[in-house]
Formats: C-alpha cells, sequence, structure tokens
C-alpha cells in the first residue's frame, strides 16, 4: 500500500516530466533562432498581504514593446511569466531551480522577492536574474543585476546619499535640521536605519535618533512609547525605515495624535493604493515618500512611454512601485542583450554586463556594471501626498556615493 | 508612566480576552488550542467581509462575526475535531490545532477569493480595514494620556467580556457545569453533567472571545493570518501566568503583559544592543512561567498524556513480507534518480533531506513521547554554526561536526527544563525556546552574518559533489539507512527498553529504578544531533544558509507532516519528506490554489482526531483487517475467536467495545411472580482497568429500599463494581440494567439523570466550587439540604474543598435526601472518618432506605455496613463469592471471605 502510494506519487511527478521534458532538453540554454525565454520569480502572495505582483504587467509591457519592434536581434522575448515565492526562501529557490532546470529559461526577469532564496543556485548555474536588489544575496554577485545597483552594500562600499540631499533640497537647506530615523528590531531593518541615517548626515542634517524598539513581526498594538521617545527629541523630520503600510499608518496616526508637525518621509508610501481608502488617506497626508525611479506624475518622455506600453498590455492598470521595478529591471536586460550581439549566450550575455556596461535613462537614472553589483545607484524622486493625491516633489536625481561605516 | 500603564491596559485587554478563550478552552476539555488566534483572524476576516464587502454596518457585521460566527466555529470544530481530539493523546492535539492554525485561514481566503464574483471584498495588501467605531478615530484627552475611539471601545469590550464572563461562570447553571467539568472532570458525569455538551459550550465559549479578540485588534494588526499568530503567542503567555486553569488570573495577566510590553519599549532602551530582545519579551515571560508556576501540574483531566502505540498488525507477515514494500520503493526510487531530469531529482533529494530531519521527530517524539516544536531551529543552529564556522577558515568536514555537535549541545539545552517538565508544558517550553532562537539568538549579526548569511561548498565523495541531485539522493538515502539501523537498535537494546517503559508510565519507570531524566535527556540529544545533520544538509544542498532559512514555523508545520504519516516509524519519516518536497510541486503543476494546500493539510488534522497513529499505520489496519477477513470466513464464524494472533483484541489501547444485549439475548432470567424484580442489576460484568481484567463475571442485584453491602478485601475489585455500575468503565462482557431497561451503553452523565448516583471513593465533591454551587449541581434549590443540615448553611460560601473530610462526605450524600436516586451507590463512605461522623453519615443511609432508595454499600471494614445492611455479598479476585441476608453472617463466614478460604 505504501509501494503504490510512493509510486503514484512518483508516476505522477514523472508525467509532469514527460509533459516538459520536450522543451527543457531541446533549449537547454533558453534560447533558440527565434526566442528568448524568460520567467521571473514574484512574491505574489504572502502571509503578511506583501505583494509585488504587479512586476510580472511591468516586465510584460516593456518586453511585449520589444517584440512590437522586432525582438532582440531577431528573437522574440517569449516570457513565461513569474512564479510566486510566498516570501518563503525555500520556495524561492525550488522556483528559481523550477524556471531554469524543468522551463528552461535563459535569464530570470523580474526577480522581485525580499526573501529570495534562489541566489546561491542561480550564481552557481551562472544564469543571468534581474530586479530589485534589496537584499544582500544580491550583492557582490556575477549574475544578480539590481536595476538600480545593490541596495545592501557592504561595509566600505558606496552607501547613497540621494534621499538625504533631495531632502535637503526640498527643505531648503539641512542645516540645523533634526532628523530621527525609525526602524524595527530585525537586523534587516536596523541595517536600512544605518545607512539611511548615513545619507541624511551626509546631507547636513543632524542625527537626533535611530531607534530599533519596534517589534519586527507586526505592528505594536501600542504606540505610545514610541511615539514619545520620538516627541521627545523634537525632531524637523522623522524617516521610518519600516515595511508596510500598516506599520507606517500606525506611526504616522500615533505622531500626528501626539502633535508632531514635522515632515515625515519613507519608501514605502508611493502607493496607489494607499490614496484608495479617504480615512487612509488622511492618515498620509503630508507624507513624503521616495520612490527610486522617476513617479508616474512626471512629465518625462520615459515615463509616457512606460504609460503607453502598460495600455496596451493591460489597459486600465494602476501604475505601481512594483509595476515600475519589472518594468526597468525589463529595460535593463534589453539593453544588455542588445549590446551582447547576435551569437547570445549566458557566457555572452554575463561578460557583456560585467564588461563596462553602462546606461542612463530618466526613468531609473543610470546604472553600470559591476560598479552597481556592490552599491546602489545613488538616484531616487521625492513625491508628496498632497489633497489626497501624489504630487512630484523632486524629480528622478543621481547623487554621489559615500563609504558605508561599518 | 501612568501614560504607559493605562495605554499598556488597553493593549493587554486583547491578550487578556484571547488568553481568557485559551485557559477556559484548554480547562474545559484538555486540549490546547494553537488555532486560538487563527480563529481570530477567521472571524476578522468574516467581519471585514461583511462591512466592506456587503456594505453591512460596521457594528452589526462586528456582532454576526463574533457573536454568531465564531461561536458557530467553534461548535463546528468541536464536532469535527477537538471532540475526538480530547481522547486522541497529546501529539495529535497539537499537530491537529497547529493543522488548524495553517488551514483556516487559508481555508477562509480561499472562500472569499471564490466568492469574489458574489461582491466579496478582495484581500490584498490594499486592504485598511476599520475597527468598530468611527475612522478615523476620534480623539479623547484624558490629562495623562491621549486615547483614541478605538482604544476605548477595546477597553470597554474586553471589561463587558471579563464582566460577562465572570456572570455566565457564576451565575448560570450552563457556567456551573463548566467550572465541575474543570474542577473534576469524572465526577461530572457522575452528577448527570453531559460533558460533551459542556465541552462544546466550552468551545463556542472559546471562539466567541478568540473572535471578539480578533475583532477588536483588527484595525490594529490588520488583515494577516501571521500576524495573529504573534498574538496567540503572547496571549499563551497569559494563558500560562492564569496556570493554564484560572481564568481571572489569565485575564490580569493579559492586562499585565499589555503594561510591561509598554514599559519595555519605553524605557528599554539599554536593551537595543541585542536584536530582537526587547520584541521577545512576551516569549521570554512564556518560558519563565512555564519554568516556575508549572512545574509540577498535574495531568489535567480528561486527555490522556498517553500516547499508547498502535498494536503492530503486520505482526503475523514473514520479516520479507514486511520489507518488501520498502524494498520496492527504494529500487522505485533509485530507478527515478538515474533516469529523470536534474529538476525531479532535485525535488526528491529536497524531500530526502527533509525525511532526514523528520527522523529526529522519531526519535524525540515517536520513541521519546515528548513533543518538542523547536526542531527547525536545531537545524538552524546546526546550519548557521557549520557557516559561521567554515567560513572562519575551519576544514569543512570540522565545521560540519561543529554544526551537529552544536545541535546537539542546544538540544541538551532543552532537554534540562524538559526533565522537570511534562507534557504541553514540554511542548510549550519547546515553542518558547524556538521562537526565542528565532527572534534572538538568530538575529546577532556575528552568527548569523546578518540577512547575508553564509555561502556553503559542496562535498566531493570522490565519485561525485553534492552539487548532482543524484549524489545527493544516494548520500541521503545512506544517512537515513543508518538512522534507521539506530533507530531500531535504540528501541531493541537495554536503554531503549528503559525509554520505552518511562514513556508508557513514568511513575513506575522511577520506581523500578530507571532514570526519566536521563533517558530524555539521551533522546533529546540524539534527535537534535539528527535534525543538527538534517540541518547541514540542507544548507549544503543549497548552498548557503541565513538565518530566515529554516524559521520556526516550519517545524511546527513539519511535525504535523511527519505525525500524519506516522511518527512511530522512520518509514513516516521518509513519506512525510517526500510529500512534502512533492506535493507543492504536484499543485502547482496542476495549476491549484496554493490554498488548497494547505486546506488539504488541515483536514489531516481532523483524519488525526480519528486515527491518532497516522496514515501508515491506518493503511497497514485496513489491510489487516482484510487479511483476517478473507482468513476469518474460510475457517471459522467467530471471527474474534478463529484468529490466533488478534491484536485488535489483545492489543492494548485498543477500546474495550460494550456488548450489547445480542451476548445475553435479553432473555437470561425472567422475573419469578413471587420476588418482585430488582430495581437495579449487573449480569455477569467482566471488565478491566488499565489492560488488566479485573472483575470477572459480577452478579449483582439491590432491590428498590434495601441495603446491600458489597463487602470484600483491598484488591478485590469493588471499586471496579462501582465503576461499572456507574459507567465509568467499560464493559468487555455482561450487562447493567435499571429498572429493567438496559443502561449498559450509556454514558455516565445519562445514568446519573436516570437515578444512578454513585458516590465515589475519596469525597464527591468538587473542592473549587463553594458547599452551595456543589449542591447546585444535583439540585435546582439547595435551601430543604440547609434546612436539613444546617451545618453546611453556614459553611454554603465555602469552597468544598476546604471542608473537613466529614463535612465533604455530607455534603455528598446530602443532595440525595432531597433528590432521592433510584440507586445509590456508597464507595468506602466511611472510609478515613471520625466514628462520629461515620454515625451520621450511616443515619442518612437509613433514610434513604426508608425513601425507597436501592443502596448499595461497598466497605473494606465490615462493621458499619453490616449495622445496616438487608443482604451482604463477599467479593474476591473479581467475583462475587457468596451472597445471602444479613442474618446468614457470623465471623466464620467473614473471615472466610476476606482470607479467601472457603
Amino acid at each position: 500500500m505504501i509501494a503504490v502510494l510512493a509510486a503514484a506519487g512518483l508516476a505522477a511527478a514523472a508525467c509532469a516530466a514527460e509533459q516538459s521534458g520536450g522543451t527543457a532538453s531541446g533549449a537547454a540554454s533558453g534560447v533558440t533562432g527565434t526566442s528568448i525565454k524568460i520567467g521571473g520569480v514574484l512574491t505574489k502572495t504572502s502571509a503578511s498581504g506583501y505583494s509585488t505582483k504587479d512586476a510580472e504587467i511591468g516586465a510584460k509591457a516593456r518586453f511585449e514593446r520589444a517584440n512590437a519592434a522586432g525582438g532582440v536581434h531577431g528573437r522574440k522575448i517569449e516570457f513565461v511569466g513569474a512564479e510566486d515565492d510566498t516570501q518563503d526562501a525555500a520556495k524561492g529557490d525550488a522556483a528559481a531551480k523550477k524556471l531554469v532546470q524543468k522551463d528552461g529559461v535563459f535569464a530570470l526577469v523580474p526577480v522581485h522577492a525580499p526573501n529570495f532564496g534562489g541566489a546561491a543556485f542561480l550564481e552557481q548555474q551562472g544564469v543571468p536574474w534581474f530586479g530589485w536588489a534589496t537584499g544582500p544575496q544580491w550583492c557582490g554577485t556575477t549574475t544578480g543585476f539590481g536595476y538600480n545597483g545593490c541596495l545592501a552594500p557592504k561595509a566600505g562600499a558606496g552607501s547613497q546619499t540621494w534621499w538625504g540631499r533631495q531632502m535637503a533640497d526640498l527643505l531648503g537647506g539641512a542645516q540645523g535640521k533634526k532628523v530621527w530615523v525609525q526602524t524595527s528590531d530585525s537586523s534587516g531593518s536596523k541595517y536600512g536605519g544605518k545607512t539611511i541615517s548615513q545619507s541624511f548626515e551626509a546631507a547636513g542634517f543632524t542625527l537626533v535618533g535611530v531607534d530599533s524598539s519596534l517589534p519586527a513581526a507586526a505592528p505594536p498594538p501600542d504606540w505610545l512609547p514610541h511615539v514619545n521617545k520620538i516627541m521627545a527629541t523634537k525632531p524637523d523630520v522623522v524617516v521610518s525605515v519600516i515595511a508596510g503600510t500598516k506599520f507606517n499608518a500606525g506611526l504616522y496616526a500615533g505622531l500626528k495624535k501626539a502633535g508632531y508637525q514635522g515632515v515625515l518621509t519613507d519608501a514605502t508610501s508611493y502607493d496607489a493604493n494607499i490614496l484608495k481608502d479617504p480615512a487612509q488617506a488622511q492618515a498620509f497626508e503630508g507624507v513624503i515618500a521616495a520612490p527610486m525611479f522617476e513617479p508616474f506624475e512626471s512629465t518625462a518622455p520615459e515615463i509616457e512611454q512606460l504609460r503607453k506600453d502598460v495600455e496596451a498590455v493591460a489597459p486600465g492598470t494602476q501604475l505601481t512601485q512594483h509595476l515600475a521595478i519589472g518594468y526597468w529591471a525589463a529595460d535593463i536586460f534589453l539593453k544588455v542583450a542588445d549590446q551582447a550581439g547576435k551569437d547570445l549566450t549566458r557566457e555572452k550575455f554575463l561578460s557583456v554586463a560585467n564588461g563596462t556596461f553602462s546606461y542612463e535613462n530618466a526613468g531609473f537614472g543610470r546604472i553600470a556594471y559591476p560598479k552597481d553589483h556592490d552599491e546602489p545607484n545613488g538616484c531616487g524622486a521625492l513625491v508628496k501626498i498632497s489633497g489626497g493625491a501624489f504630487q512630484v516633489a523632486k524629480n528622478m536625481k543621481c547623487f554621489d556615493n559615500v563609504p558605508l561605516k561599518p | 508612566m501612568i501614560g504607559y500603564i493605562l495605554s499598556g491596559l488597553v493593549t493587554g485587554a486583547i491578550f487578556a480576552v484571547l488568553g481568557s478563550g485559551l485557559t477556559l478552552s484548554y480547562a474545559a476539555t484538555g486540549v490546547f488550542n494553537f488555532a486560538h488566534g487563527a480563529i481570530g483572524f477567521l472571524t476578522a476576516l468574516v467581519y471585514y467581509e461583511l462591512y466592506a464587502g456587503l456594505g453591512l454596518p460596521r457594528w452589526i457585521a462586528a456582532l454576526v462575526a463574533a457573536g454568531l460566527f465564531a461561536p458557530l466555529v467553534g461548535l463546528a470544530l468541536h464536532r469535527a475535531m477537538f471532540r475526538g481530539l480530547a481522547g486522541a493523546g497529546e501529539t495529535a492535539q497539537i499537530v491537529g490545532t497547529i493543522g488548524l492554525t495553517i488551514a483556516l485561514p487559508a481555508l477562509g481566503l480561499f472562500l472569499v477569493e471564490l466568492a469574489l464574483p458574489l461582491g466579496l471584498a478582495p484581500i490584498d495588501v490594499s486592504v485598511q480595514p476599520r475597527g468598530v467605531g468611527p475612522a478615523p478615530p476620534a480623539l479623547f484627552d484624558l490629562g495623562i494620556v491621549t486615547l483614541d475611539s478605538d482604544q476605548l471601545i477595546t477597553f470597554g469590550f474586553a471589561v463587558l467580556a471579563a464582566a460577562g464572563l465572570w456572570a455566565f461562570m457564576r451565575h448560570t447553571p450552563y457556567g456551573l457545569r463548566m467550572r465541575a467539568c474543570v474542577d473534576r472532570r469524572g465526577l461530572a458525569g457522575l452528577r448527570g453533567i453531559d460533558p460533551d455538551s459542556t465541552s462544546a459550550l466550552a468551545w463556542m465559549l472559546s471562539c466567541l472571545l478568540a473572535g471578539l479578540a480578533g475583532v477588536l485588534a483588527l484595525p490594529i494588526v490588520g488583515l494577516d493570518a501571521h500576524a495573529y499568530t504573534v498574538l496567540l503567542f503572547a496571549s499563551a503567555t497569559a494563558a500560562v501566568f492564569g496556570r493554564l486553569r484560572s481564568i481571572p488570573w489569565t485575564f490580569a495577566a493579559g492586562l499585565g503583559l499589555g503594561v510591561v510590553t509598554n514599559l519595555v519599549a519605553g524605557y528599554g532602551s539599554f536593551l537595543q544592543e541585542i536584536t530582537g530582545l526587547r520584541s521577545a519579551v512576551p516569549v521570554i515571560l512564556l518560558f519563565l512561567g512555564l519554568l516556575l508556576l508549572n512545574r509540577s501540574r498535574e495531568r489535567v483531566a480528561g486527555s490522556s498524556a498517553e500516547d499508547t502505540p498502535p498494536p503492530d498488525y503486520r505482526a503475523d507477515l514473514p520479516p520479507w513480507r514486511r520489507r518488501l514494500p520498502w524494498l520496492a520503493g527504494l529500487a522505485l526510487l533509485l530507478g527515478f534518480t538515474f533516469t529523470q531530469s536534474d529538476y525531479y531529482v532535485g525535488i526528491v533529494a529536497q524531500g530526502l533531506v527533509l525525511a532526514l530531519i523528520f527522523c529526529s521527530f522519531v526519535v524525540v517524539t515517536g520513541i521519546g513521547g515528548m513533543v518538542n516544536l523547536a526542531q527547525a531551529s536545531f537545524a538552524a543552529m546546526a546550519a548557521l554554526t557549520c557557516g559561521w564556522a567554515f567560513s572562519a577558515g575551519l576544514p569543512f568536514i570540522v565545521a560540519i561536526v561543529l554544526g551537529v555537535l552544536a545541535a546537539t549541545a542546544v538540544g541538551m539545552l532543552v532537554a534540562l527544563p524538559a526533565l522537570r517538565l511534562g507534557g504541553r508544558i514540554l511542548t510549550l517550553a519547546t515553542l518558547a525556546l524556538a521562537l526565542l532562537a528565532d527572534q534572538v539568538l538568530f538575529q546577532i549579526d556575528a552568527f548569523s552574518n546578518g540577512t547575508i548569511g553564509w555561502t556553503l561548498p559542496a562535498i566531493n565523495l570522490g565519485l561525485g559533489t553534492t552539487t548532482s541531485p543524484q549524489v545527493r539522493v544516494v548520500l541521503l538515502l545512506v544517512l537515513i539507512g543508518l538512522v534507521g539501523l539506530l533507530v531500531r537498535n535504540l528501541e531493541r537494546s537495554a536503554s531503549g527498553r528503559a525509554i520505552l517503559a518511562v514513556r508508557s508510565a513514568p511513575a513506575a519507570a522511577t520506581t523500578s529504578g530507571l532514570s526519566a531524566a536521563r533517558t530524555k535527556f539521551l533522546l533529546f540529544a540524539l534527535a537534535s544531533a539528527i535534525a543538527g545533520l538534517g540541518g547541514v544538509l540542507y544548507a549544503i544542498s543549497k548552498g548557503a544558509t541565513t538565518a530566515t532559512d529554516l524559521p520556526a514555523f516550519a517545524g511546527f508545520v513539519w511535525l504535523a507532516v511527519v505525525v500524519l504519516q506516522g511518527v512511530r516509524r522512520i518509514g513516516g519519516a521518509v513519506v512525510g519528506g517526500l510529500i512534502a518536497a512533492v506535493f507543492p510541486e504536484l499543485l502547482s503543476a496542476w495549476g491549484v490554489s496554493a490554498h488548497v494546500g494547505l486546506i488539504l493539510f488541515g483536514a489531516g488534522g481532523m483524519i488525526l482526531a480519528k486515527h491518532p497513529d497516522g496514515v501508515l499505520a491506518q493503511l497497514a489496519e485496513q489491510r489487516y483487517r482484510r487479511r483476517t477477513k478473507a482468513t476469518a470466513g474460510s475457517t471459522t464464524a467467530d471471527t474474534t475467536a478463529g484468529a490466533t494472533v488478534d491484536p485488535l483484541s489483545a492489543a492494548p489501547g485498543v477500546p474495550l467495545r460494550r456488548v450489547g444485549e445480542t451476548v445475553y439475548g435479553g432473555a437470561r432470567r425472567e422475573a419469578s411472580g413471587d420476588q418482585p424484580s430488582p430495581l437495579f442489576e449487573l449480569q455477569g460484568v467482566v471488565a478491566a482497568r488499565a489492560e488488566a481484567t479485573v472483575l470477572r463475571g459480577v452478579d449483582l442485584e439491590v432491590h428498590a429500599g434495601e441495603v446491600v453491602a458489597l463487602l470484600g478485601a483491598n484488591g478485590a475489585g469493588k471499586s471496579t463494581t462501582c465503576a461499572v455500575a456507574a459507567g465509568d468503565v467499560l464493559l468487555t462482557e455482561g450487562r447493567v440494567l435499571l429498572d429493567g431497561t438496559d443502561v449498559t451503553t450509556w454514558q455516565p452523565h445519562r445514568r446519573a439523570r436516570a437515578g444512578i448516583l454513585l458516590a465515589p471513593e475519596g469525597r464527591g465533591v468538587f473542592p473549587a466550587l463553594t458547599v452551595e454551587e456543589n449542591l447546585r449541581t444535583w439540585l435546582p434549590d439547595p435551601a430543604p439540604v440547609f434546612d436539613r443540615l444546617p451545618l453546611l448553611a453556614t459553611r454554603r460560601a465555602v469552597p468544598a474543598g476546604a471542608l473537613s473530610g466529614g463535612e465533604q462526605q455530607l455534603l455528598t450524600l446530602a443532595p440525595a435526601l432531597v433528590r432521592p436516586p433510584k440507586v445509590l451507590i456508597a464507595d468506602e463512605p466511611s472510609l478515613g472518618l471520625a466514628p462520629r461522623v461515620v454515625e451520621q453519615v450511616f443515619q442518612l443511609f437509613t433514610e434513604l432506605r426508608d425513601k425507597g432508595v436501592a443502596l448499595l454499600l461497598v466497605e473494606e471494614k465490615a462493621t458499619e455496613a453490616l449495622a445496616i445492611a438487608d443482604r451482604v455479598a463477599f467479593m474476591r479476585l473479581g467475583r462475587i463469592t457468596w451472597t445471602g441476608s444479613r442474618s446468614e453472617v457470623d465471623g466464620e463466614r467473614l473471615a472466610a471471605a476476606y482470607l479467601g478460604v472457603s
């Protein structure tokens, strides 16, 4: 009986193998005379509700435009869509293996999953992967390409200053202005607090506190002690380095309840969903969000193009941060593939990308590999939430990085 | 400071409400519900959909969700699962409710997904749920602290819930019955309280509280199943401080926890250096609470902590036939490995890595009978240590050994409290440690290298490296084989037998000189070494390891997967590992929603409630039944007598079946005309206790208005006879008649309601209930008792446990005076009482006899009983040796009866 059970399971797996066996062996590296096979890994669903699924539409929109224009050196992009890692490192690893070994893709675009677990496998197999390099698993690799560089540089490598400098420009100078950086109690968030504190200090702000007392797993049921600590230092700017709208909504509501009058800024609130609910839009009123791409409200022609591309594949789609990340990751991949020339192999692709690749675009600033395998590209914009709508406060601009203190 | 305390009380209110529900269900049913938070989440989800999807006003939505939906969920779960789990043993209970924790939110989200066309609101990151109050919340400045309307509503409802719960428990008959069940479950049945419907009520109430807390917490934590699990851990801390028994203490502890959390957040900046320490405060308190408050707690009534192993259904098969399925499976697996593509072999290799880790459950849970929820942390510990040592420049093989040793060391550390704790307390302690490891230990950057983690090379085995999945499969099969041999030797060796002895009867093992502590220690160390080895291989086959690769929660899921297959054999671990790796792959290949996988997984918990030993044992049992049916059909018509080896009847742990009227045909003896038929009668009763036959054919009858004294030496079977009469012990043969009606299959509470009242040995009182409440369990109005026994009237508000022995015995029997039963069975009523009190007690018996009650007095000391008895029965070695009228009893006969001289 047990044997039957085991056999049934294995037979089912074997069946699946036969179905896809043809494609896997026929195009081992994902490139044929007429096509390049691409797939992605996203956190489409997760226990916390965090989802980057829009990146799939973004990448698809960009690939469709390339295909409409005749493809890359005559090869159409065959985009098989994105796997869901459910924010589970093991699932991300399994998804990467499935795409490479079973589906036989050439590269992984977009990879946009905060807890992505397939990095070691992809690096070992020499498979390029493009996306948002928020975690250290991206950095220092030869195959992981963050669309705006590596956002988790090691000590000594370059760390961004754009957020502080853009903010200083917006507020008319940083002299004498006090900044409080709020993180949650996890290594990742504490690390973010360090780089962002440095960014504001580099811009001339006075750092009055970096606090990591917020629980990481779920928002604190009571914000009072956290808010009191912030209010005691009378900051002019509060930077929130905590992931998730729920956390930020709680923090901002608490601060406003306590009478805070200064500036609130974070990296995640450039999200149309926040404005859907009037009560919530009110809680975020005045918040300055810091996206790492040119805002959709911009008049830049690249953004106009992005709108058109998205409209062509999915009419009526709400433009979101994740969509933009998928779009720009695909854009950079296409640029490298184009430069790699007619005889496309992974080796060729990687040697071009890691040679002296450099690319500027108003959409995301600039990118240069291999330098940006180790540090961020140093570009960002500011968007203000005002009257229930987003307004561009500062357009995309790039600044020099400074070495990250240990 | 006062501001923090006030506002902390509001937070604590949520912990308090959730924790009270947890304590209530645990105390009343013996099942610790890990899914308590998940029920809160589900209720919150229903609330959200009712107002956001269907457009109901929010307060109506809250009322329907918490007041109607949540209790119905409780009732449904009681029917489908908890009822079965209560008797299923600890492992099955824990796994069953953990399965629910995973399945319930998935089920909710899946149904919402399906019902989106009906107008429900989609659940995604944009969801920003609102509380019952105004949005945005109105602010109230209380001088010291500003609270918003949501906070005030939360606190208000918590106070309301506390007051309501108090009133319900103290002032309604339902509450009284529930408290009686919590106090002495067995006795409650004897008093006509149906434990099953009381359990159902407890689950409904508990889920109502979970639902209330879920709706109240919604605007704070959002629609996030994970956040509700975090809330559950905090409320578990509160429940532990209430000793898992006292609802008021749980409530107070919940409030206190809110305050402490606030104070630590406000003043604990000095803890900042250690990442995670401050958020881990509830977990640390949980661990301390378990160590300090719950050390020597007895087993909770109504739950069986011992998991008796299932009979070996394959004992009649030759060895080659027993091994055949596994050899065939192995051959198939190897064939698969060398013919299929890397991708599929990789999945099998992943499954085998999990299988190796799962083998550690076989050691600690399957053999040791302890449930360890920290197994994933052991694996992570080993993987991280190995990575750390390798990057520090040590040779790879040394790093691997260090990793395994580190896991072993942590296992021993965990075993230390395990020596003192038992059962669920141990399980909760391992849970606390697993969470601590996740939140504090693995957050130390020097150890886990931050979020980067460590990279690991492949092992070169000469013939190939572990980058090849084929090599991994072979390596893992060899390792699992070795672990299998180890487990087999462990079970057969002297130490193995010692372990089994400790497991099945800890007290007996200790008295026979076996060290429970040492065997537990050994098992924990061994299991963590195996888990550590698995963890290292997990990391090596992935090529890297980070602190988040093996989260604590994975350990819970693993346990569930293994137990579902069968935790007593390595085979269960292997099948479990393969299923854990292959199943998600199949689901995604067939394009089935990931929710479905989780739901199926939870459904496994319900299977477990019926078949606690897992799928493999169940399959073996089914095959066995088919086999015996076939042989029995060919040899003899009598299935049980025909089979020579019959584990179903010979094996321990299989419930003894009540034998209905068919055996005796109901025509054993017609009452003859001149003699009135007995009011109460035992016919040919055979019964066993703890697998040893105690009664070997007892016939006994008692007539109305008659006192029968049942006398006999210690161990004759007198108390078992009482228990059989009351329905506490099941019969293997024979029947019990009340007034001519066959009541053999009736539950104790039903017999009690029909008029069979047992005053059990010791005292038949609920010690935690007051005198008046004790009386109310049998009488609607206790006033007449107080008139008759003024002594009790003066002590009506005193807990019965504080009364003297004599007072307790009077309290036991007094209700019978006011509402006389048909039959009163008194087991050793004079035991340990002063002569004066004994006199009083027997005065009561005389009074009852005069009211026409049939009395069965069971005594070891004959004197008093003989004084009022009409007839006497002597009992010896499970049989009635002599029955006759009082006048025929003389000293000689007495001596013969007690000394066994015939």
